[in-house]
């Protein structure tokens, strides 16, 4: 079963090397054409608000054992204030923001767009490879794997006892796919549209939900303790002055 | 704030193109990115780099934020055709843009001409509501005509939107203080050290205001800000050390009948005192004198 089969050159010349070309071609081509599509997007300015909102909120959290107890306590009850405080959001208001998103046109818009600069290269890239590169095998991996493998790895070759390290240009491709992300921000710099790993992730995990973080900072906010830490600092200065005299 | 690395980098290389040594590029860029403030400088360089044109062709794309930072320094130094010029040129290569409209704007301010430069911001705002600079021009502009309390009502909202800009909260607090409105510049002052706790700067005005506002607990709470001041500077700000005796002696009076005493820090007065007069004697000896009456009479 462990022989080793001889994979002719010509496949690293004519196969896996001109796949990764194009690969990287139209990843350029991608990043470019985003480029031009970029439309504006105009910060709508309750996010901003809020935005800051929550800075400051993170602010006083972090810092409030600087400020008198005083401060501290009307800061506080400012921000979480039933009536109006700025951090707090009756329950029915909380808006569902996929549904927000998807009412707002401009954002429904952009979103397609990032998802069609996405799937459609992607297709057919596919497409291309499973048409023309089918039906053989390109690689050999070099490390043992399952059998479970076999049916997501060699899935043009049709016999069963080939062992399961030689490949398809499929996997070549999917290779590729994730693999080349890293040469992208290295030729495009920092922000490119290649990165679909990234996308996926996001669309996932989705979009900015002002009024669950308001919430958190709130009871973020409520739970901390305010432990005035001023007084210390005078034994301190004491310290350091007199450590200044010596 | 610019750290001291950077301020260190800026000096060198200020000093290097001043004797001719190149890199006025490097220059004018550090300065944009720092954001300080050298306008003869940045306009005798930038001008070189602009009317040269081979080096200003080998800028590429950069060449507009140039004329861009020519402009406002051509500004700051009253050179107002240089930097109609500048704005021109930008104008012809970006007629819809609302950075040049921002631009013109300030021309008009730089001329004097309030009412024009008003009804120009405000239709750029009514486009771009969320335009900080436009903003803060506006504020800029109603303290230029000595207008203080549109200042403050223009850096109120503006504080209402961006309420975690902390340059404007210093902004404010310093205009509160020159209008000795002291509680709410006590106010501002503490969103500045909430959002920047370890700069002294902040906790030493913010004790010179509680200070400045008397009242026992006020002045209690100073000596303990003007302690961390200490703290923060290791015992080199000699205003905080002033204020700390000061402090003392103002507490000593207020609570003379009761029998408040401050068990926190007893020797803090006595070992600021001695701080302060070692600080005199190595760097200003001709004035220990005048500060050996000043302690005298403040222990009283």
């Amino acid at each position: 079963m462990a022989e080793d089969l001889v994979l002719d050159t010509a496949i690293r010349d004519w196969v896996l090397i001109p796949l990764s070309v194009v690969m990287v071609l139209i990843g350029i081509l991608r990043y470019f054409v985003s480029k031009l599509m970029l439309s504006s997007q105009l910060p709508d300015p309750k996010i901003v608000k809020e935005g800051q909102v929550i800075v400051r909120a993170r602010n006083l959290r972090a810092a409030a054992n600087f400020i008198p107890p005083k401060s501290f306590r009307s800061r506080r009850v400012y921000f979480s204030n039933e009536e109006n405080g700025l951090l707090f959001v009756p329950k029915g208001q909380a808006q569902n923001p996929q549904a927000q998103m998807f009412s707002d046109p401009n954002m429904a818009m952009d979103m397609m767009k990032k998802n069609l600069s996405m799937i459609i290269p992607q297709t057919l890239t596919f497409a291309w490879v499973n048409f023309f590169f089918s039906g053989f095998v390109a690689a050999k991996i070099p490390f043992p794997l399952t059998q479970r493998f076999r049916s997501m790895l060699q899935n043009g070759i049709d016999l069963s006892t080939v062992d399961v390290s030689y490949v398809s240009s499929r996997s070549w491709y999917f290779l590729n796919l994730f693999g080349l992300r890293g040469l992208f921000s290295l030729i495009l710099g920092e922000e490119n549209a290649t990165d679909d790993t990234q996308r996926m992730m996001q669309m996932s995990g989705f979009g900015f939900d002002p009024s669950k973080s308001l919430g958190a900072e709130k009871d973020g906010l409520d739970i901390v303790q305010h432990e005035w830490a001023l007084p210390k600092f005078e034994h301190r200065a004491e310290a350091a002055l007199k450590k200044l005299i010596k | 704030m610019v750290s001291k690395t950077e301020e260190t980098q800026l000096n060198r290389l200020e000093n290097q193109v001043d004797n001719g040594g190149g890199g006025a590029w490097e220059y004018l860029c550090l300065a944009r990115k720092l954001k300080v403030r050298r306008p003869e400088k940045v306009l005798k360089y930038g001008l070189s780099i602009l009317n040269d044109s081979k080096k200003r062709s080998a800028l590429g794309p950069e060449e507009w934020t140039l004329y861009e930072q020519v402009a406002i320094a051509a500004m700051d130094c009253q050179c107002l055709d240089v930097a109609k010029d500048c704005i021109k040129v930008l104008r012809k290569k970006f007629p819809e843009s609302k950075r040049v409209g921002r631009l013109e704007g300030m021309l008009l301010e730089a001329k004097g001409l309030w009412g024009e430069a008003e009804k120009a911001y405000s239709s750029l705002s009514e486009d771009n509501p969320l335009d900080q600079v436009i903003h803060k021009r506006r504020v800029a502009m109603a303290k230029a005509q000595g207008n203080i309390s549109a200042a403050i009502e223009w850096l109120n909202k503006y504080l209402e939107i961006f309420m975690a800009d902390h340059d404007a909260w210093r902004e404010l607090a310093e205009i509160y203080v020159s209008l000795q409105m002291y509680k709410q510049a006590a106010f501002c002052y503490e969103e500045l050290i909430l959002s920047q706790p370890t700069v002294p700067l902040y906790h030493l005005a913010y004790a010179d205001v509680l200070y400045t506002l008397g009242g026992l607990e006020n002045l209690q709470t100073a000596k303990k800000y003007y302690a961390s001041t200490i703290d923060l500077t290791g015992g080199k700000n000699t205003r905080a050390l002033l204020g700390i005796c000061l402090c003392t002696s103002a507490i000593g009076q207020v609570s003379k009948g009761r029998n408040k005493e401050d068990k926190e820090s007893p020797e803090l007065q006595s070992l600021a005192a001695k701080a302060l007069e070692k600080d005199y004697k190595e760097r200003a000896d001709d004035k220990h004198g005048l500060l050996t009456c000043v302690l005298r009479s403040l222990k009283i």
